[in-house]
């Protein structure tokens, strides 16, 4: 990883879409156990992917990582921390008006 | 997706010719049932923290209680809830105030990212953590995020509304916290998620005629998996103390006033979903403030002081800079940029204000876990 370069990586995925009544999820898993770091960028190749409602679908496909430069990945260890509210649920988008 | 149909037209045979044309019309009903929903895009963030840390913990210090509570959680009390029955009534979307039906969708969509959110973080850490206690712990609450995610998703579906995961194959950035502001953030947010649901779900079993919608019949349970969430992480804090003294009781207040504070700013801004509901949401921001205060004694040193003359005043500025921005980025130009800039310096002096009023100071009790009693 340079200071300043990023660099592209090509992994197998599987992504994982539950449409069910009982979950609704979406994960995607790297085959290789690849794993991102801070500031990484993750695309899954391919056109859209919606599994019908009250069906799962997986289906394997590629993800492009974008790694994050050694600078990148240091001011998002630094930064990060301050969208740490996000996780808090206020049921309520942040739109003042509708 | 459906192949493309082939033309009656280029059909070589009568019999051919029907069986596309009765292609056509099965797919094209399927295209209109799917188009006539609007697309609802989930926009979920992507959180990496530091794995190694996670897996230093040590639960040993807590394990009854936690052993208990993992127990609890294994055998699954709410898993025949989340399921529509008779109590689900008719709703009348079409006779819906505008206004209402307006933000009373982006109370569901919010909720459903929330708990959407919820669920890649937990689902993460399971992954990629190896300590046995802690990638159990995420598991079951990744379960009951993903459970109340799609219970959310039906009601939506209901209204004519289809979550799009299009995020799935669009660039995401992954962002980074530390543990310690997972712990503390989380833990707030299902403690007051507990309060805020059971808060409504209290107000409308005394006054039924203001539930408009059957889903808040379900807050009850829903809001007992937030509990039962908020306990773990309040047993995780407690097998390290230093993560509730010291200095990092400053991070603790900085953490309660903002939950308060956005809370109090985000309920304001939905006026049509408070008065449906029969809810004033002055009071109910300090019904939810007294309620998870009271909570957090059992793990915080600290609670914040609501009743300070100087809170509920600040708030309301608060509010009224909030809005101010809001107005500024609309109407643009210098003169929005300015009065953007007024009511974000505006926003801060009151956050600051907020912040040093002197909290109230209490023992940690020595045995952490709790019941919902609300």
């Amino acid at each position: 990883m340079g200071l300043l370069t990023k660099e592209i990586e090509r992994v197998p995925c599987t992504v994982e879409i539950s449409h069910k009544f009982e979950s609704l999820h979406a994960h995607v898993r790297f085959n290789d156990g690849s794993v991102v770091y801070p500031g990484d960028e993750v695309r899954v190749q391919g056109p859209e992917i919606m599994a019908p409602f009250g069906e799962i679908v997986t289906e394997d496909r590629e993800a492009i990582i974008l790694r994050a430069s050694k600078l990148e990945q240091l001011w998002t260890r630094l930064t990060g921390d301050f969208e740490v509210m996000e996780l808090c649920e206020f049921s309520f988008s942040e739109e003042v008006t509708l | 997706m459906n192949a493309p149909v082939k033309h009656s037209a280029d059909a070589a045979t009568v019999e051919e010719g029907l069986a596309i044309q009765e292609e056509q019309a099965r797919f094209d009903d399927d295209f209109a049932t799917e188009t006539a929903m609007s697309n609802t895009l989930l926009t979920p963030r992507f959180y990496t923290t530091d794995f190694d840390e996670l897996d230093a913990i040590d639960v040993s210090p807590v394990r009854e209680d936690w052993d208990k509570l993992i127990a609890q959680m294994v055998s699954d009390p709410n898993k025949g809830h989340f399921k529509k029955n008779e109590d689900w009534d008719h709703v009348d979307w079409d006779g819906m105030d505008p206004a209402l039906k307006k933000e009373f969708i982006d109370f569901l969509i919010s909720s459903c990212t929330a708990e959407f959110s919820g669920c890649v973080l937990y689902k993460e850490m399971k992954r990629r953590g190896n300590n046995d206690d802690i990638v159990q712990l995420f598991q079951l609450m990744a379960r009951d995020e993903a459970r109340h995610a799609g219970f959310i998703n039906d009601a939506l579906r209901e209204a004519g509304l289809r979550v799009n995961l299009g995020f799935l194959t669009q660039s995401k950035k992954y962002t980074y916290f530390r543990p310690k502001f997972i712990y503390y953030a989380t833990y707030l947010s299902e403690k007051i998620g507990y309060a805020r649901y059971i808060t409504i779900f209290r107000h409308l079993e005394a006054n039924p005629e203001h539930r408009f919608h059957p889903i808040f019949k379900w807050f009850e349970e829903w809001c007992n998996d937030e509990f039962s969430h908020g306990e773990a992480f309040a047993l995780l804090m407690k097998t390290d103390p230093r993560l509730t003294s010291g200095k990092n009781v400053f991070w603790i207040k900085f953490f309660l006033t903002a939950v308060y504070a956005t809370m109090y700013v985000r309920d304001h801004q939905r006026p049509a979903f408070h008065k449906a509901l029969g809810v004033d949401p002055d009071w109910y921001a300090h019904e939810v403030f007294t309620k998870t205060s009271e909570l957090t004694k059992q793990i915080f040193p600290i609670t914040l002081n609501i009743d300070h003359p100087r809170w509920q005043r600040t708030l309301e500025a608060l509010h009224r800079a909030n809005v101010q921005i809001a107005r500024a980025k609309t109407r643009g130009g210098l003169g929005g940029k300015l009065s953007q800039m007024a009511g974000s310096a505006r926003a801060a002096w009151c956050f600051a204000s907020l912040y040093t009023i002197p909290a109230k100071k209490h023992r940690v009790p020595a045995s952490t876990r709790l019941e919902p009693v609300y």
